[in-house]
């Protein structure tokens, strides 16, 4: 594949995300005014003082060579790990969160930038050792390095940053090697995790009726029996596969861990969980259990975007953005505005933008010589696709209410700098591609 | 995966890549879907969440009398302020309060009640009082910019013209309260509907009421105007206009023939069952309801013992006494029970089982047929009769075939049915026999007899109509608002008809003649503007020197006069008063005037002074 760029700068994933930056600035601006057409919002001025700083890191990280950032890469994870600590103890609450850092007027929040120092370190650490990740013990130890900062994110409580991490290493274990069945344990895991945590709520808000099966999850002494049961299959499975070497214990014991991890997590998360957080994922299903409540969101969104049409309403013409029905317009639900205002066309032109950045970002696994270069770009990519896929499915109601931004768009300095400082070292890849 | 260890795996690439361009395209075609498919769909959501539609309030219909010249019942423009708790700058609250309070004659703490501090988020209007005049919203207007957040809307007063007259009739309005809403919401009435609460308002409130209009306003999350709407706006529908039956000047007449006497006067078209006056006194003024605020004026009315609610001619029932004659006489003719002139020796009481029942004159009548009995109202007579030739079992029946103990079925709410005692009745209600005694009492419409001045109208009415009872009205003509037009007329409709032969009813008819030519009404029914038939009647009520003034007649008595031209009218003048005979002495005063077309001022002037003090011979 032939590159397209001069001089080894990458002109079309600059232009894209300029392009997609200045979006977002246009449409935090007209989320700032009222239907009479009064500005009462400067968040579009902070976000262009943002845009401008960030293209500077950008530019900066194009500049040197990656290796630099390489070599710190434990470092920067250790200190974003204490900010993150330190975060949990003097951090600033923002909308039930405690995620900011920061003195006065500015703030920023760490679990942002904490993606990016866990991309780099991974990608050090998946490259360095690159043959042992195929070892389901070496593999535990780097998701570890994953689990614990999102770990310190899910304290703040931040369920929806916290909830980033996690595709980012599978991305990453993907792109190094690692096996698929060690992936698919995670991913099955997970799933399962989030259907256990949820059935009881599905039956009262749902369902409606008695799911007898449910009780097995409510009731703490048949969920006891139930956990110690499925251990015990474990423990046999193991052992036979232990003595015997015979593949069918390998994978009863497979998916009898993965129904133990879930049963044991999704006991946890019942008891941790908020009822707000739970009513999220009920209101997915189906928002008009809640409409006026945590449903509200997701139906005022779906009816913003809906009503967009083929061309939109017209710049700072969308009605429902402009009357306000749609909460945390600058932010979650930027996305909203943009289809109301510039309707199916300009959602294209978005998407369109979006590709051509996660295309520019595979090309540049592809073409890197480099085996860090290329697994840090699948971290990069996973990241701002995952955003993407989330925050733009929570707008079409594809996806819970989780409040991540969208990167480039959503208004928020810490996520726009992650994001210029990920295409910047992007790009520096993409610069030193040929260089081992 | 391949072997080579510095390079990633190409497959995995791919399918990395693929795997985010697949989900690419199944955000875009579900966009597609919301954005192209299904536009409308979100597009009417989207409008029908910013529309909110605000009610414009029909105006209500007016109310004429039967010459539909002018309303006796109208609107008048008025205003209501309201205050936008939203709209008012945080900081000025205080001082905007304080300013308007001053300016509408509230306290702080009464505006402060009606918007409570978790209310300064609204965007929507809340009434602070009604009855704003032109001139203060005016003002209002004119300095604007001293009241952030005030404005007002137009709120009509229903404006009773003559006040206390009709009062029962018309009835009175008000807002409408949570109950009612609850049993009315699904015809179509609303918070803020004006509804009528008694009387011809209340009976009409389909008619007078019209349809509210909407006027649609696009609006934000908060409920705040943001601009133009998108929905058309529906116009109101105004009330119909309501003409009744009644003649404002009979009525009139006949509230000033009462005057300050607690009674009923009714005054009816036997052919048609018109009611042409209704009076009921005390009454109040129903333009004091308008004022919500003014809860005091309601409390007092309904503190007053002597009832200013209670519509006397409907909703109140007393013995009628020697009224209840003519029903006895009728009885008597049409069951030939004893020849018309067979006399009975009157002494002056009666001993019927171990009691003695007096007549009204203690020296006695000496021996008088049926024409003189009814003439002189002799008890005596008529105890004889009813208890030994009649009997209970037919005093009840042809009771019931006048329509005694039943409603007449008037058009305005509250009618009561009265009470006809029968054996059974008697045994049910007070677990004791019937008595002999009790029929005795009963011939002379006394004891547990209980009528109300609108059954008795009727009563007359089946006499001069020979048999049929037309169902008294109010309601004349359902009129258009705008063009005058009727929309609907009124027919009579007959009430009851009885069996009875007519030839009975025209010797009652004579009958009643007598009374007024020869009997007791002689010296007090002195007009000669027409002639009249009648019985006076003076109840028991517990009092030793005061007694219910009975006065029910007919006119013209002429068998050639013209069916139409006739009237019936029932005085009943309460012993509450002063006794003054003032029955029969208010009936001459009502006939009089009807019939010259005179003024009750008229009426009086040609009086003589003596004529007021003219003492009852007894009946």
């Amino acid at each position: 594949m032939r590159s397209k760029s001069v001089f080894g700068f990458d002109l079309l994933l600059f232009i894209a995300t300029i392009a997609l930056v200045s979006i977002g600035i246009a449409f935090i601006f007209s989320s700032g005014v009222t239907s009479t057409g009064i500005v009462y919002s400067n968040e579009y001025i902070r976000q262009t003082v943002w845009a401008l700083s960030g293209i500077g890191l950008l530019i900066l990280f194009i500049s040197f060579d990656y290796s630099f950032v390489r070599r710190l890469s434990l470092r920067i994870y250790l200190i974003l790990i204490a900010l993150l600590i330190f975060t949990l103890f003097i951090g600033r609450v923002v909308n039930g969160s405690r995620s900011w850092l920061g003195i006065w007027e500015f703030g920023i929040q760490p679990s942002e930038f904490c993606k990016i120092a866990v991309i780099l370190f991974l990608a050090h650490i998946l490259d360095k050792k690159n043959a042992q990740i195929k070892d389901v013990r070496y593999f535990v130890l780097y998701l570890g390095i994953v689990l614990f900062p999102m770990g310190l994110v899910l304290l703040q409580p931040d369920l929806g940053t916290a909830s980033v991490f996690l595709p980012i290493a599978l991305a990453m274990f993907f792109i190094a090697g690692a096996r698929t069945r060690h992936i698919l344990f995670i991913v099955f895991t997970g799933f399962l995790l989030v259907v256990l945590t949820m059935l009881p709520a599905y039956e009262i808000y749902l369902a409606k009726r008695t799911i007898p099966a449910v009780n097995l999850l409510t009731n703490t002494h048949l969920s006891v029996y139930l956990i110690s049961g499925v251990a015990g299959i474990c423990v046999l499975a193991i052992s036979g596969y232990f003595f015997t070497k015979k593949s069918y214990f390998y994978w009863i014991a497979y998916f009898s861990v993965i129904l133990m991890f879930a049963l044991c997590g999704s006991f946890v998360f019942r008891k941790v969980l908020k009822e707000y957080q739970i009513m999220r994922l009920i209101v997915f299903l189906d928002p008009n259990v809640d409409a006026r409540g945590a449903g509200w969101n997701i139906i005022q969104s779906v009816t913003a975007v809906g009503s967009g049409g083929l061309w939109g309403k017209g710049f700072l013409k969308g009605t429902q953005s402009h009357y306000r029905y749609i909460p945390q317009q600058s932010t979650d639900f930027i996305f909203s505005i943009i289809s109301e205002e510039w309707g199916f066309a300009g959602v294209s032109i978005v998407f369109a933008l979006f590709l051509i950045i996660i295309i520019r970002g595979i090309f540049i696994i592809r073409s890197t010589k480099d085996r860090f270069a290329g697994i840090a770009a699948a971290g990069i990519i996973m990241m701002i696709f995952f955003h993407f896929l989330v925050n733009v499915g929570m707008a079409i109601s594809l996806m819970p209410v989780t409040g991540i931004p969208l990167f480039f768009l959503s208004y928020g300095g810490s996520s726009l700098w992650t994001v210029l400082i990920s295409i910047g070292l992007l790009m520096s890849f993409y610069l030193r591609r040929f260089k081992v | 995966m391949r072997a080579d260890d510095t390079s990633l795996s190409k497959n995995r690439i791919y399918f990395f890549a693929a795997c985010i361009i697949a989900l690419f395209t199944v955000y875009l075609i579900h966009l597609f879907n919301l954005q192209v498919v299904n536009e409308e769909v979100y597009q009417e959501r989207a409008t029908q969440v910013t529309q909110r539609s605000v009610p414009i309030y029909a105006q209500r219909g007016e109310i004429f009398d039967r010459h539909y010249d002018t309303p006796i019942v109208s609107n008048i423009d008025s205003f209501a302020i309201d205050v936008i708790p939203g709209e008012i700058p945080s900081g000025e609250k205080e001082n905007i309060i304080k300013r308007l309070a001053e300016y509408l004659g509230l306290t702080v703490s009464e505006i402060n009640r009606k918007i409570p501090p978790s209310y300064s988020d609204l965007y929507q209007p809340i009434e602070i009082k009604n009855g704003i005049s032109l001139e203060t919203i005016t003002y209002l207007a004119e300095h604007l910019e001293d009241f952030p957040g005030v404005t007002w809307h137009s709120k009509p007063i229903r404006n009773y013209v003559e006040k206390e007259t009709l009062a029962h009739v018309l009835g009175y309005v008000g807002d409408i309260t949570r109950e009612e809403i609850q049993v009315l919401y699904n015809q179509g009435y609303s918070y803020g509907s004006v509804l009528g609460k008694s009387g011809i308002e209340k009976q009409y409130d389909f008619l007078l009421r019209g349809k509210d209009g909407k006027e649609f306003r696009t609006v934000d999350v908060r409920g705040r105007r943001v601009g133009e709407a998108i929905l058309e706006d529906e116009p109101p529908v105004l009330g119909s206009s309501i003409v009744l039956t009644i003649d404002r000047h009979i009525q009139r007449l006949c509230e000033k023939a009462l005057g300050q006497r607690s009674g009923a006067i009714v005054v009816t078209k036997p052919a048609t069952g018109e009611i042409l006056a209704l009076v009921s006194y005390p009454s109040f003024d129903p333009n004091l309801f308008y004022d919500t605020s003014n809860t005091e004026a309601f409390r007092q009315l309904s503190l007053n013992t002597q009832f200013p609610f209670l519509n006397r001619a409907i909703q109140s029932q007393y013995p009628p006494a020697s009224a209840y004659k003519i029903i006895m006489t009728t009885a008597i003719v049409e069951e030939e029970v004893i020849p018309l002139n067979k006399t009975i020796l009157c002494p002056g009481y009666l001993n019927y089982g171990d009691r003695v029942f007096r007549c009204h004159k203690q020296s006695g009548h000496g021996a008088l047929a049926l024409f003189s009995a009814l003439a002189e109202s002799c008890d005596v007579y008529y105890y004889t009769v009813g208890a030994e030739y009649l009997g209970i079992e037919r005093i009840v029946d042809f009771s019931r075939r006048f329509g005694l103990g039943e409603p007449t079925g008037i058009d305005i709410p509250g009618e009561i049915s009265g009470t006809l005692p029968s054996p059974s009745w008697v045994s049910k209600t007070y677990n004791s026999r019937w008595q002999g005694g009790d029929t005795v009492n009963m011939s002379i419409g006394q004891g547990y007899l209980g009528v109300t001045p609108i059954q008795m109208a009727n009563v007359v009415s089946m006499i001069v109509n020979e048999g049929a009872v037309y169902k008294p009205h109010l309601l004349k003509e359902v009129r258009d608002p705008l063009t005058g037009d009727i929309l609907e007329e009124i027919k009579p409709e007959i009430l009851s008809t009885s069996a009875i032969r007519p030839s009975t009813f025209e010797t009652v008819q004579k009958a009643m003649r007598q009374v007024i030519t020869e009997g007791t009404a002689r010296v007090v029914i002195t007009t000669k503007a027409t002639s009249v038939a009648g019985k006076t009647g003076t109840g028991e009520a517990g009092f030793d020197d005061r007694w219910h003034s009975w006065f029910v007649a007919y006119a013209p008595f002429e068998e050639d006069a013209k069916p139409e031209d006739r009237i019936v009218l029932v005085v009943l003048v309460e012993a509450a008063n002063d006794w003054e005979w003032w029955g029969p002495k208010a009936s001459n005063i009502i006939l009089d005037g009807i019939f010259s077309d005179k003024t009750y001022e008229e009426v009086m002037g040609s009086l003589r002074a003596w004529y007021l003090r003219v003492e009852n011979p007894g009946d």
